[in-house]
């Protein structure tokens, strides 16, 4: 693995950086590792890295050690209230690309408002655990070829990213779907952590849109976690998705974070 | 404890979340310390909430600042 040495540290000891794996970077000051870099492919096939130093030098020498070893265009994911990190990349040359809104949802039906809502005529909802896997997968598949041909997966939050072998679909227990005549026409997936469940996908045919499925389904999936006690969940809109935003905002969804998707071309 | 190649590393409860993306991590010994979570556990999306059981590193420079480097499984 190729070296690069700095002669200043952040202290009387020289840093160096070493590529110590074929994505993995390491400062060492004085014998001691200070900083690490590390490199890995999204199913999509974007390359992202993370660096973690205890100080600002020791970041930027990473930064410059790996961003000539790697292609572009690189990416990287912060916390916009981190703002030190994020300003240390911007040093790097990275710049936002997209953002994501990190949402806290009530689930109570009062509060909600969607105590009273109902699937749009012709449409049922089938709870999560009772939907059969193969129309689910097609749905699945269909709902991903049209996102595809509109936005774009790469809009999309990694984990619903497909995996190399094209999985997509990991656990068909986690979906409610709603169902008309005898298909499946939207989804919703509650990834069920132990203390704040998170609405990690909903998703409706292209041409089932603007009719309230989505609202439907998130009110079945909030419903239940009420029932079981839950009183919030949590979920990440890409600020650009504004039929997204407007939903979980509707039903009194708060705002508490953001995470930068930051580039460097 | 244990020291690692990656330096001390010590097994804590996150008690708080703090602005500015810290969190106030009550470690094994009763030391409280300020910790920011990883690139790597930023890059895969995994939430940090309190209460959670986490692996620290702690810096060598300052033992009441650390880094957040494994969520353990409640």
């Amino acid at each position: 693995m190729n070296s690069v040495h700095f002669s200043s540290g952040t202290g009387e000891h020289a840093v160096v950086i070493t590529r110590v794996a074929e994505q993995q970077w390491h400062a060492v000051e004085n014998g001691q590792v200070v900083g690490r870099g590390d490199a890995s492919r999204r199913p999509d096939g974007r390359l992202f890295i993370s660096i973690d130093s205890w100080h600002d030098t020791v970041f930027d020498q990473l930064a410059t050690a790996m961003l000539a070893d790697l292609p572009r265009p690189l990416y990287t994911v912060v916390d916009e209230a981190d703002l030190d990190l994020t300003s240390s990349w911007e040093r790097a040359g990275f710049e936002a690309r997209r953002r994501e809104w990190e949402y806290l949802v009530p689930t109570d039906p009062r509060v909600t408002g969607l105590d009273s809502v109902q699937p749009p005529s012709g449409v049922t909802t089938v709870p999560a655990g009772e939907a059969q896997e193969v129309p689910l997968r097609a749905l699945d598949r269909a709902i991903r070829d049209e996102v595809e041909a509109a936005v774009g997966w790469q809009a999309m939050p990694a984990e619903v990213l497909p995996r190399p072998d094209g999985t997509t679909l990991l656990d068909p227990s986690k979906y409610a779907v709603a169902a008309q005549s005898d298909h499946y026409v939207g989804l919703v997936r509650v990834s069920p952590i132990t203390r704040q469940p998170r609405i990690g996908l909903i998703a409706v045919r292209a041409d089932r849109h603007r009719r309230g499925v989505a609202r439907a389904l998130l009110a079945h999936a909030l419903g239940s976690l009420h029932r079981s006690g839950t009183a919030t969940a949590w979920a990440e809109v890409n600020e650009s998705n504004a039929a997204a935003v407007a939903l979980f905002e509707g039903v009194g969804a708060q705002r508490v974070s953001s995470n930068l998707e930051l580039v460097h071309r | 404890m244990a020291r690692t190649a990656r330096g001390i590393e010590i097994e804590g409860t996150v008690v708080e979340c703090l602005r500015n993306a810290t969190f106030k991590v009550e470690l094994q010994n009763g030391h409280k310390v300020l910790a920011h979570i990883s690139g790597k556990i930023r890059k895969n999306y995994i939430k940090i909430l309190p209460y959670d059981r986490v692996l620290v590193e702690l810096s060598p420079y300052d033992l009441t600042r650390g880094r957040i480097i494994f969520r353990y499984r409640t």
